[in-house]
C-alpha cells in the first residue's frame, strides 16, 4: 500500500512501541538496545519496508497518541489529524486515503467541498489463527498472560470502548 | 517516579488487557494538530522529528510491535 500510495505524495512510516504481548523470547523492554533489537526483528519477521521510527524507552510518542497497540493516523501536509483509527486495518486505511485524494482532487476542479468532521465505526479482519501465532512467537508467557486477561475479561464484561454490533 | 519505574511502568512484563480504548477517543481528533516527537530512526540510527514527515506531505503512521 505504501508503494501504491507514495506517487500520490502520501509517506507511510512505523513507530516501534513497547511489546504489547512480553514474552520469553520478546520480553519488556528494559533497553533502548533491546527496542532496537526487538525493532529489527520485526523489520526481518514481516519485510516490512516502511521507515521504522522507535519510540524513546518511556513511550513518549505512543502516549501523545494514545497508549494503544495497534493504532493508525492520517497526518495531513502541514499537521492536521485527518484520519485516525484504534486498530489498523488495511481496508480502512486505504479507503480513508483515496477519500482525500479524491475530496482534494474534487475540490481543485473547483467544487465548492467545505471540510467538516465526521467519525464511523470501521469493521477490520479478525484472524485468531494469526493472532495466536503471534503470542507463540512472543512466547509461551504471551499465550498465558492474554489467554488469563480474557478469563479476566469474560468476568467483568465487554472491555470499555468495545463496539458492539448486531449483524 | 524514577526514570527505572517510568520505563517498567510503560513497558509491562504481564499483558493484562488494554484500557486506553476510551482515552483515545478523546485525544487528538481528527482535524487538531498533530503532536510532534522526536524519534530514531532504525534504518540508519539518525534522530528525525515526526514533523519533517509531514512537512514533505501526507504521513500515515501506524503504531505497534512485533508482540
Amino acid at each position: 500500500m505504501a508503494r501504491q500510495f507514495a506517487p500520490k505524495g502520501i509517506n507511510f512510516v512505523f513507530l516501534y512501541t513497547r511489546e504489547a504481548h512480553p514474552g520469553e523470547n520478546y520480553p519488556a523492554h528494559r533497553s533502548f538496545e533491546q527496542k532496537l533489537e526487538h525493532a529489527r526483528a520485526f523489520k526481518a519477521e514481516f519485510n516490512v519496508e516502511r521507515p521504522i521510527l522507535v519510540d524513546d524507552l518511556t513511550g513518549t510518542a505512543h502516549k501523545l497518541y494514545g497508549s494503544l497497540p495497534n493504532m493508525t493516523y492520517l497526518i495531513g501536509r502541514g499537521g492536521r489529524v485527518l484520519f485516525r483509527a484504534d486498530w489498523t486495518d488495511p481496508r480502512t486505511i486505504e479507503y480513508a486515503i483515496n477519500y482525500v485524494l479524491n475530496s482534494r482532487a474534487r475540490r481543485r476542479e473547483g467544487l465548492r467541498l467545505a471540510p467538516f468532521y465526521a467519525e464511523f465505526v470501521g469493521y477490520r479482519w479478525n484472524d485468531p489463527g494469526k493472532f495466536q501465532e503471534g503470542l507463540v512467537r512472543a512466547g509461551q508467557q504471551a499465550v498465558d498472560d492474554f489467554d488469563r486477561a480474557m478469563k479476566q475479561r469474560l468476568k467483568q464484561g465487554p472491555r470499555p470502548g468495545r463496539i458492539e454490533l448486531p449483524e | 517516579m524514577t526514570h527505572r519505574t517510568q520505563i517498567e511502568d510503560y513497558n509491562y512484563s504481564v499483558f493484562v488487557g488494554s484500557e486506553e480504548f476510551m482515552a483515545f477517543r478523546t485525544l487528538l481528533p481528527v482535524g487538531s494538530s498533530a503532536a510532534d516527537f522526536e524519534a530514531k530512526l532504525l534504518e540508519t540510527g539518525q534522530r528525525v522529528q515526526f514533523s519533517d514527515y509531514w512537512k514533505k506531505g501526507d504521513v500515515l503512521i501506524e503504531f505497534g510491535s512485533l508482540t
